[in-house]
This record gives structure tokens, C-alpha cells and sequence, in this order.
């Protein structure tokens, strides 16, 4: 029994000292300047926007938290509230629910109370919470944007790669969606728009539009039901599909678009087990979003035709730059007149571009 | 030829009873095998409604999808007959997936996380994340065993530490948390690859992989004192304690073969969607717990079949073929699952509660 008490004694102590290093070891003693509220540590485009955005704050001597949500408002807003007690001179906030104005509301209202600027940044808050209060501004992207580059991309790739997309010879490109999630207005647009742009472009050339591998499926997509725009629901759906749509049945998909990367990444290792996109001539396009490293290489490689890039960089640089003028004390806008901008609401756009390699 | 004895021996005793006895008997049957039949059924209206379900491209996608889940319910299974469970499996096979991916990337791949790393042999990847995942269960086993916690909140808890941990692998050498693709060769192979083909279809390889843990598995509960210990611990710790079973060492054994399964699993993930990020393996845990239960794995305790996990394991990736190959709507396949879950479990607490 007292051997038993001293392991555990000897354990605990082990694990606080383990703490104690972890903790000196991070900059949390200093108390920070600008707060950063990120929605999910597990995303990889806002990871990539993190990396960037620490970069560029720790070269120009800002101090800065950060903070993972982990996909749960509660969890957020009680950060943001904390970190406001603490002392927070500047928030940048990539809110989690962005269904309804409540969110972001509380959050707006928190930083009034303390007279400090929010920055909203990535998921797009409504017109209204933006004007609500004169020192918050909201930095994103174009939702719709990007599926209306995806779509205008495929249109044009399948213009010029016509008679080799169309496999089996019928005059018609079958395809497969794969929707990242349900109820998120960045995959409702792109699934939206990927495919009416395409349409659009092959019915005014004189070409019938693109038809769903599935005639039954009046939904014209399959869905990530985890709702995490990810590789594996992308890869299970496409060797399902795959199954009874391929070259011995005549019937091989002959497109595939995807909401993000990852699922297209997910969808070409499906398609290199049945032997097409492993780098050769026997190939199907295959379109993402979001241009990671990744795609990128697949798309070097001749696996994947193309993505829509979307620019962390810029973002962070963006935002670095609003988080510096908070700080000194200037207009929060200042010096941004090289951005896009909506005309009556502090919002920036920072543009998408299509990528082709 | 002992089972065909049994069966006949079964058949017999049947025969001796009186009109009533029978139907009774013939109701108890019919409410055990419901699941089986409701399975067969559902086979064939799909079959029927979409005839390719049943081609071979289409059995051997549902083959190599259940494969993929095996090796975790297998892990999972353990702990339940323990009358545990395991929360943290899902971040184990993540962490793993993701250490085994970026140890073998192709040589040269541009954005490659450790850019100077040599080409490791895929053999030695498998060995190191096998005992990453042994050391989680390692820990899981010793704090339920040593300090008499609820697997449930030790798990809990480490699911969480592993979470955090590979949050901090993927900020690691030049990867700022992209998704580790670019794998090689070698390793692409030796799990997507295959050896064998039924008629153009190719069996993946890592079909055989879960084939031979599973005998392994079978092995290990069925023919080793391990195994006999592991279910004496389950259905009764004091009984088991009395009787000489070193109970402590049997809990902590079982969560490590438990974790060394989910290495396994990581390991297959890795290069069967070849795309690792942090929400790789989240939620795992969930199906391969539902799988258990649904093949008659119960929380009671010290009650499990090796057939019954596979069958649990199957059944779930039947139900999301089958879906599929029907164009039913995403969201039904949740309801279908929950009442599934709740109606193997029903029919198993009645098993129980008869036998006893």
C-alpha cells in the first residue's frame, strides 16, 4: 500500500513538473495584444492562415494568442470573453456559427463593452453585425466566388478536352460532386456553382450539360455526413461509386468535383486503385478548392486537372495589417484602399484564383 | 465435426418437446436471428433494386471497407468484454496515421515534412506506430487498472493529450498543418497494391492484413490463457481475482493490444486515403463501438464473439453501401444506424437476461 502511495505520488508530481515546463516554455506570461480566435485548429486552409498570420505579427514585434474553438461557439465565446477581461487591445475572431447573427451579436457586444476593435475573419458574418459597431470589419473571401471559378474552370477545361473526357463516346460528361458539408454557405455555393457555370459554358457552345453518374439521385451530390469536408467520405463514396460505374461496365465516371482538396485528394486515391490518375495517360479530371500544397503536387504531377486558390497569405497580411493599426491606435481601415472592398460595409474580399499548375 | 454434433444434438432436443414448447422455442429463434434476417432482406431488395450491387467490383468495395474498420473494432471489442470502453481510439489511429504518412513520404516530394529524412523501410514505420499505439493503451490500461478509473475517463482524457500531441506533430518541420500526402512508393503498395484479382477487380492489400489479425485476434481470445483471463475479468473482476487471474496485468494487456490494433489501423488509413490531417480517425471510435455492440459485444461484460464483431463491422458498411447504391437521402442512414444499435442491443440484453 505505501509503495502504491509513493508511485502515485511520484506520478502526479512528474505530470506537474511536465506542466510547469510546458507552460515557461510558451510566451503566456506576457500578456498579449491581439487575441486570435480560430474556429478549428483541425482546418488546414486556417491552419495554413495561422502559420502565416504568426509570421507576420511576430516580425513586426506584435504580441498576439491564440485560441482553437474546436467547432463550438460556447467554447468560443467564453475565450473571447476571457480574453477580453485579460486585456485584449485588438480581437480577430473566425467565428464558428455564422447561421445567425446571435454569435456574433454576443461577441460584437463584448468588444463594445470593453471599447476595443473586432476583426472577423474566413466565415462571413451578416451586413448588419459589421455596422452594428464602428470598430469591427470583417476579412473574407467571396463565397460564391469560388464556385463560380470552379465551375467556370471546368467549362472551359472540358471545351478543350472534350472528346478525351467523354470515355465511353455518348456525347455526354457524367460526373460525381462530393459536398463538404450540409448547411454551409461556402459548399452550398460551390456545389451550386460548379456545376450551373460548367452548364453554362458547354449549352452556349452547343454541348448537352453535364449529367450525374447517378440518375437516380435527385440531389446531384454525395455529402461528407460527418460534415468535416473530408478525404475518407470522399474516398468510401468514389470506391462505392466506383464499384458500378467503371470502364468494364461502360459507364465510368467521367468528372469529378470536389468542394475542397482534401476530398479530391480522397477521390484520387479511389481512382488510382482501379488504375486511372496515377500519373499516366488514363486519367479523368478531378477539381478541388482551396490549392494546398498537396493539390498542387497532384496537379504537377499530371493526377488532378486543377483548384480554385485560396489565398492565406493574403488574408494573414490583411490582417496583420488591421491588428498593427488597432494597436497604434489608427483607423481600422487605414491604408487598406489597395483591397477590395464592399461599398458600404467594412468588409475586405481577398480575391480567389483559379490554379491550373 | 464437434459443431455438427452439436447441431444435431440441438435437433433432438427440439423434437422432445410438446406443441407449446416448441413455438416458444421457435419465437426465441426468431427474435435472435431477426437481425441476420433483416440483413438478408435488405441484401436482396437491393440487389433487386440495384443489380450491381451484388457484382464483384461492388462485394470486394464492401469487403475492402469492412476490412478497413476491423482492426479498430477488434481493439475496441476488448475493452467492452472488460465492460470498458475506448474514447481516445479515434486520435490514436489520427496521431498514427499521421506519424506513419510523414515518415514515409516519397523521397523528394516537395513539400515534404522532414525534407532531409531518408527513405525508412515500411516495415519499420509499422513497428513504431504499432508501439506508439501500444504506448497510449499502455497508459489507458494502467491508470484503469492501477488507479481504479472508469475506462471512460481515462480515455477521455487521453483522447484529449492525443489530440493536442498531434496538433503539435502537424506544426512540425516545414508541414505549418497541411495535410501529409505525397507518400511513397513502396508504402502505397504495400497497402493499396494487390496480389489478387477476382476477375478485373483487385483485392487490396490490406484486406489480408485485417484477414490475418483477425485469425490473430481469434487466436489470442479463444486459445491463450490471456484471452480465457480477459473474459473471467470481464463478466466477474472479484471472481476472477479470487481465482488466482492477475487482474491488473490482464486490464493493462488488453488496452495495449488494443492500442497496438489502432496503430494498425492508422497505419492503413494513412495510405488508404493518402491524405492526413488532424480530423484524420476522429470519431472512429463511434463505429467501431456501434460495430461491437451490434454483433453482440455487450456492456454487461465478459460476452463477445470474434464472428460477432465482424458481422457488426460488415452490417455498418452494408447499411452505407447500400445507401448509397439506393440514392436515399445522407440523413436517413443516421436513423437507420441508431435503431440498429438499438435493437441488436435489445435483443442481446434479452439473450442475456434468459441464459441467466
Amino acid at each position: 500500500m505505501k509503495r502504491k502511495r509513493r508511485t502515485i505520488s511520484l506520478l502526479l508530481a512528474a505530470v506537474l513538473a511536465l506542466q510547469c515546463l510546458m507552460l515557461s516554455g510558451c510566451a503566456v506570461g506576457r500578456d498579449a495584444d491581439v487575441h486570435v480566435f480560430y474556429y478549428n485548429y483541425s482546418d488546414t486552409y486556417v491552419t495554413s492562415v495561422r502559420a502565416a498570420l504568426d509570421a507576420h505579427l511576430e516580425s513586426n514585434g506584435i504580441s498576439y494568442q491564440n485560441y482553437d474553438g474546436n467547432n463550438n461557439q460556447t467554447t468560443q465565446t467564453e475565450q473571447v470573453k476571457t480574453a477580453i477581461t485579460k486585456g485584449a487591445r485588438v480581437i480577430l475572431v473566425n467565428l464558428i456559427n455564422t447561421g445567425s447573427a446571435d454569435a456574433a451579436n454576443t461577441v460584437v457586444a463584448a468588444a463594445k463593452g470593453a471599447g476595443i476593435p473586432v476583426i472577423f475573419f474566413n466565415r462571413e458574418v451578416p451586413d448588419d453585425v459589421v455596422k452594428s459597431y464602428e470598430k469591427c470589419a470583417y476579412v473574407g473571401t467571396d463565397a460564391a466566388e469560388a464556385g463560380h471559378l470552379q465551375g467556370e474552370m471546368i467549362g472551359e477545361y472540358l471545351m478543350e478536352n472534350f472528346e478525351r473526357a467523354d470515355l465511353n463516346g455518348d456525347g455526354k460528361i457524367s460526373y460525381i460532386l462530393f459536398k463538404g458539408e450540409e448547411g454551409n454557405n461556402e459548399a452550398i455555393f460551390r456545389t451550386r456553382y460548379a456545376v450551373e457555370d460548367a452548364n453554362r459554358i458547354l449549352v452556349e457552345a452547343g454541348k448537352p450539360p453535364l449529367s450525374f453518374y447517378d440518375a437516380a439521385n435527385a440531389s446531384g451530390y454525395l455529402v461528407d455526413q460527418s460534415g468535416a469536408w473530408s478525404a475518407t467520405a470522399a474516398n468510401q463514396y468514389m470506391t462505392t461509386a466506383l464499384a458500378s460505374h467503371n470502364d468494364a461496365n461502360g459507364n465510368m465516371i467521367e468528372l469529378v468535383i470536389c468542394n475542397n482538396d482534401g476530398m479530391a485528394e480522397g477521390a484520387i486515391t479511389a481512382l488510382n486503385t482501379v488504375g486511372y490518375n496515377t500519373g499516366g495517360e488514363k486519367r479523368i479530371p478531378v477539381f478541388g478548392v482551396d490549392a494546398t500544397d498537396a493539390a498542387r503536387n497532384l496537379i504537377g504531377g499530371g493526377k488532378m486537372a486543377g483548384t480554385i486558390k485560396q489565398d492565406a497569405q493574403g488574408m494573414a497580411q490583411v490582417l496583420a495589417a488591421l491588428s498593427e493599426n488597432a494597436v497604434g491606435g489608427k483607423g481600422l481601415l487605414d491604408g487598406t484602399d489597395a483591397y477590395h472592398k464592399d461599398e458600404d460595409v467594412a468588409k475586405i474580399r481577398i480575391p480567389y484564383e483559379k490554379y491550373l499548375g | 465435426m464437434k459443431l455438427f454434433a452439436n447441431y444435431m444434438q440441438r435437433a433432438r432436443d427440439f423434437r422432445a418437446l410438446d406443441r407449446r414448447e416448441k413455438g416458444r422455442r421457435l419465437r426465441e429463434i426468431a427474435i435472435n436471428y431477426s437481425l441476420y434476417a433483416l440483413l438478408l432482406l435488405a441484401v436482396i431488395v437491393i440487389g433487386i433494386r440495384s443489380p450491381r450491387f451484388l457484382s464483384v467490383p461492388s462485394l470486394i468495395n464492401i469487403l475492402s471497407l469492412s476490412a478497413a474498420g476491423l482492426p479498430i473494432a477488434l481493439g475496441i471489442a476488448g475493452c467492452i468484454i472488460l465492460t470498458g470502453t475506448d474514447l481516445s481510439a479515434g486520435r490514436i489511429v489520427g496521431l498514427t496515421a499521421c506519424v506513419a504518412a510523414a515518415l514515409l513520404q516519397a523521397f523528394g516530394y516537395p513539400n515534404k515534412m522532414f525534407p532531409r529524412l531518408a527513405t525508412l523501410p515500411v516495415w519499420a514505420v509499422l513497428l513504431l506506430v504499432m508501439a506508439i499505439g501500444g504506448a497510449v493503451g499502455l497508459i489507458n490500461g494502467f491508470c484503469t487498472a492501477r488507479f481504479h478509473l472508469h475506462p471512460f475517463i481515462v480515455t477521455l482524457a487521453t483522447q484529449l493529450i492525443v489530440y493536442g500531441v498531434l496538433l503539435m506533430f502537424l506544426m512540425l518541420g516545414n508541414n505549418n498543418g497541411q495535410a501529409i500526402s505525397g507518400l511513397d512508393e513502396r508504402f502505397h503498395r504495400f497497402i493499396n497494391g494487390s496480389i489478387l484479382s477476382v476477375g478485373q477487380t483487385p483485392i487490396p492489400n490490406f484486406v489480408w492484413y485485417a484477414l490475418g489479425i483477425t485469425v490473430v485476434m481469434w487466436f489470442i481470445w479463444n486459445k491463450t490463457a490471456f484471452g480465457k483471463n480477459m473474459f473471467a475479468v470481464g463478466s466477474n473482476q472479484e471472481a476472477a481475482k479470487v481465482s488466482g487471474v492477475n487482474v491488473t496485468a490482464t486490464v493493462i494487456l488488453v488496452f495495449t493490444l488494443a492500442g497496438v490494433l489502432y496503430g494498425v489501423t492508422g497505419f492503413i488509413e494513412a495510405a488508404r486515403i493518402s491524405s492526413n490531417n488532424a480530423a484524420t480517425g476522429a470519431n472512429y471510435e463511434l463505429d467501431a463501438i456501434a460495430a461491437c455492440v451490434i454483433g453482440g459485444v455487450s456492456f454487461v461484460g465478459g460476452i463477445g464473439k470474434i464472428r460477432g464483431v465482424i458481422l457488426g463491422v460488415v452490417l455498418l458498411r452494408l447499411i452505407f453501401v447500400g445507401l448509397t447504391f439506393l440514392s436515399i437521402d445522407a440523413n436517413l442512414q443516421y436513423i437507420i444506424k441508431g435503431l440498429i444499435i438499438l435493437v441488436a442491443c435489445a435483443i442481446d440484453m434479452r439473450k442475456y437476461l434468459v441464459r441467466k
